[in-house]
């Protein structure tokens, strides 16, 4: 199973006022790995934007920049082609820290209950499975509830959130039901924004699953970024001085070949 | 004024250091002028304190201060190894000298610092080991700084007015120079240069310490920088002076990992350098100290230091430890439970002094929520014996008086060497039942004198 995917992913950010001494660092392009392979990437800034390459502790791919210059829009375009063939996976040892609550993803007094009234099956993937069918029962896909600091703990209070809530709460029952599994985002076929879900390992694979659709991933996934939760690897973060409001526009597309 | 006998030593020196109590309130005035403060957090508002000097020094004898020095060098070249090594290969892990738990769920260990080696190699450049001397005439390590020490400027300073108030007490006494420690400094941080110049960062004038930065800065030979006079650009990072932009290839920062960037940890901080995580990440600055070294310093760890030192360098450890318990493990956790009453008690997510409880001192109550808090959470605590250590004279409204003193020793770790300084910050409780000195929880200081011979 393997597909050919080209895609394209287009962010533009307007300020009410204009900004300067604009820092950024983006984790906007995929990486290549067993499993996926990048076949032809490029990224366009705006031409006074300018950045250095990075990779950072858990393998993902830094644009790290400096806009100096007042300006009143940050735009980035990826394109590239991806083969994607998730069973060129190969097993790998996994970082202890997968294992433990992280700052987005710690269980709640109420999540740690909600674990204990699930009958969890042993093996690994088929509680994996069953932590998917536990999160779709309790969370409802809810756009405009929650933020990107929504924590997990919240996310599960409410039951409402997006992909990035959904893969929050899982990651917390899941570390807590012993598995390890760290959360991931990216593209996927298809045409919208950008989407996160996560990665059990699962007999040395980093498996993906993914909670908010409720199915394993598959060829038709793209990933930028892997970390503990949304914190480690957020596709853009940027701090500059001056600005007011700032509005966000999102378009990705992927297609196959 | 009579002070009494201080020494082992001499008549004479007892003359020559009442010569210096004499000029107490002098020297504590122009400390006051020199802005010798610290900062405390009381219910959550920020003050500044003086930081009273006590004239009478602490004397550290010539033998005794040489088997601490050895000590203090070999504890901190293990735990500078011990961080190479959690970052990088994880060893000590793998062979189960160190459990996981310990490191890994540890608040202060950075997974971003995961295989990045610093600039020569070196964590803690600037550690501050905090020690006491029992009356059993041990000396046992409290705590390792290995984040931002802070306080060598003070024996500084009250050393420089001591000797302008009284030349002849140091004429007369063989006391080890002390006056050293900003070319130590710069030693230590030429050493581990990447190429460009020396910065002193501070955190503004807002936050505790201001004063020590800055003549930190300027016995060292450094240039002296705040949030926006420093940028990163193309992971190189770079100084804003008078002269044009100039490269900077080593950074005393005085910040903490958390609000040193923005970008790469609390996205708030506005005291912070964006990207200079990148910088560092990519070898182009040495950031003294390094980042995430809070987890080797941190309480839970502390059990493990001798360990390290047998296990990085088949040594010996020289220094001991208080006595440590802990409960994550089940004998330690059945002994802890059955002498509640007798251990100090610390919370290893606490820092400062907070989150220390003292069995003797708690109610029955406390007792048992404190056993129930230990059951619920192991990891959460350690248990130490009380070292009861020795006391120090101090001059209390014109009387002396015995009170409970620390020293918090200096060790200056390079690419090539790990040097202890002659000196150290001697601090004392004034509460007399108090055993806690940290600054933090008023008390004074004094200078230490080490004996040449």
């Amino acid at each position: 199973m393997s597909r050919r995917l080209d895609f394209f992913y287009d962010i533009l950010l307007e300020f009410d006022q204009p900004v300067r001494g604009h820092d950024f660092v983006l984790r906007c392009l995929p990486p290549s790995f067993p499993g996926q392979e990048i076949l032809d990437v490029s990224l366009a800034l705006e031409s006074y934007a300018h950045f250095a390459l990075q990779r950072d502790g858990f393998g993902n791919l830094l644009q790290l920049g400096r806009i100096e210059q007042p300006h009143d829009h940050f735009r980035y375009t990826v394109r590239g082609t991806a083969m994607t063939a998730p069973a060129l996976r190969r097993p790998e040892a996994a970082h202890p820290i997968f294992r433990y609550p992280s700052p987005y993803a710690s269980p709640a007094p109420a999540m740690e209950d909600f674990l204990r009234a699930l009958d969890l099956p042993e093996e690994p993937s088929a509680r994996a499975w069953a932590l998917v069918t536990a999160v779709q029962g309790r969370m409802a896909y809810t756009p405009g509830v929650t933020g990107v600091n929504t924590t997990a703990a919240q996310a599960f209070e409410t039951g409402m959130g997006v992909c990035q809530d959904f893969a929050h709460v899982y990651l917390a029952l899941a570390r807590a039901s012993g598995l390890t599994a760290r959360y991931a985002n990216g593209l996927t076929q298809g045409e919208g924004a950008s989407h996160a879900w996560c990665e059990v390992w699962l007999d040395g694979l980093w498996t993906g699953i993914d909670p908010t659709r409720g199915r394993w991933t598959d060829d038709s996934y793209i990933r930028f970024g892997v970390g503990r939760d949304f914190g480690d690897c957020p596709i853009e973060r940027g701090v500059f001085l001056g600005g007011g409001g700032q509005r966000q526009s999102v378009y990705m597309k992927v297609t196959q070949q | 004024m009579r002070v009494g006998p201080v020494f082992f030593c001499s008549e004479r020196m007892d003359a020559t250091v009442e010569d210096l109590v004499k000029n107490e309130r002098l020297i504590n005035q122009q400390l006051a002028r020199y802005g010798v403060k610290f900062g405390i957090y009381k219910d959550g508002v920020f003050q500044e304190r003086l930081f009273p000097f006590d004239a009478i020094p602490r004397v550290i004898q010539a033998d005794e201060w040489a088997t601490l020095e050895k000590g203090l060098s070999q504890r901190v070249r293990a735990l500078n190894l011990f961080l190479k090594d959690i970052y990088g290969p994880k060893q000590i892990v793998a062979d189960g000298v160190v459990p996981e738990d310990f490191v890994y769920r540890s608040p202060n260990y950075i997974p971003q610092c995961e295989g990045i080696t610093p600039a020569g190699g070196v964590y803690s450049h600037i550690s501050g080991i905090d020690l006491v001397k029992g009356k059993d005439g041990i000396w046992y390590v409290l705590e390792d700084n290995l984040r931002i020490p802070s306080g060598a400027s003070y024996p500084l300073i009250a050393r420089d007015l001591c000797r302008h108030c009284s030349p002849e007490t140091f004429r007369s006494n063989p006391v080890v120079d002390n006056r050293d420690y900003g070319e130590l400094l710069r030693r230590t941080m030429d050493s581990v240069n990447t190429g460009g110049i020396n910065v002193v960062f501070s955190p503004g004038r807002l936050k505790g310490a201001y004063g020590e930065p800055s003549y930190l800065a300027e016995k060292c030979g450094a240039v002296l920088a705040e949030a926006g006079d420093i940028y990163v650009r193309d992971r190189v990072v770079y100084y804003r002076s008078t002269k044009g932009d100039q490269r900077v290839g080593a950074m005393y920062r005085r910040v903490s990992d958390d609000f040193m960037d923005p970008l790469a940890f609390e996205p708030t901080s506005v005291i912070g350098i964006p990207n200079v995580f990148g910088a560092y990440r990519a070898g182009n600055v040495a950031i003294l100290n390094a980042f995430g070294n809070g987890v080797a310093d941190d309480k839970g760890i502390y059990y493990f230091v001798p360990k390290m030192v047998r296990y990085y360098l088949g040594e010996e450890p020289i220094l001991s430890n208080a006595p440590t318990y802990l409960p994550f493990y089940e004998e330690d956790r059945r002994f802890v439970l059955e002498h509640l009453n007798t251990l100090v008690i610390k919370d290893v997510a606490e820092a400062g002094g907070y989150g220390v409880r003292f069995g003797d001192r708690m109610t029955p109550g406390e007792l048992e929520a404190m056993r129930l808090a230990i059951l619920d959470q192991p990891r959460r605590f350690i248990a130490q014996e009380v070292v009861d250590f020795q006391d120090l004279p101090i001059m209390d409204n014109g009387e002396r008086v015995e009170r409970k003193a620390d020293l918090l020793a200096f060790v200056l770790s390079g690419k090539d060497e790990t040097v202890v300084w002659p000196s150290g910050l001697t601090r004392f409780s004034r509460d007399p039942d108090s055993f806690i000195v940290n600054s933090s929880q008023g008390g004074g200081f004094k200078d230490t004198w080490i004996l040449s011979h």
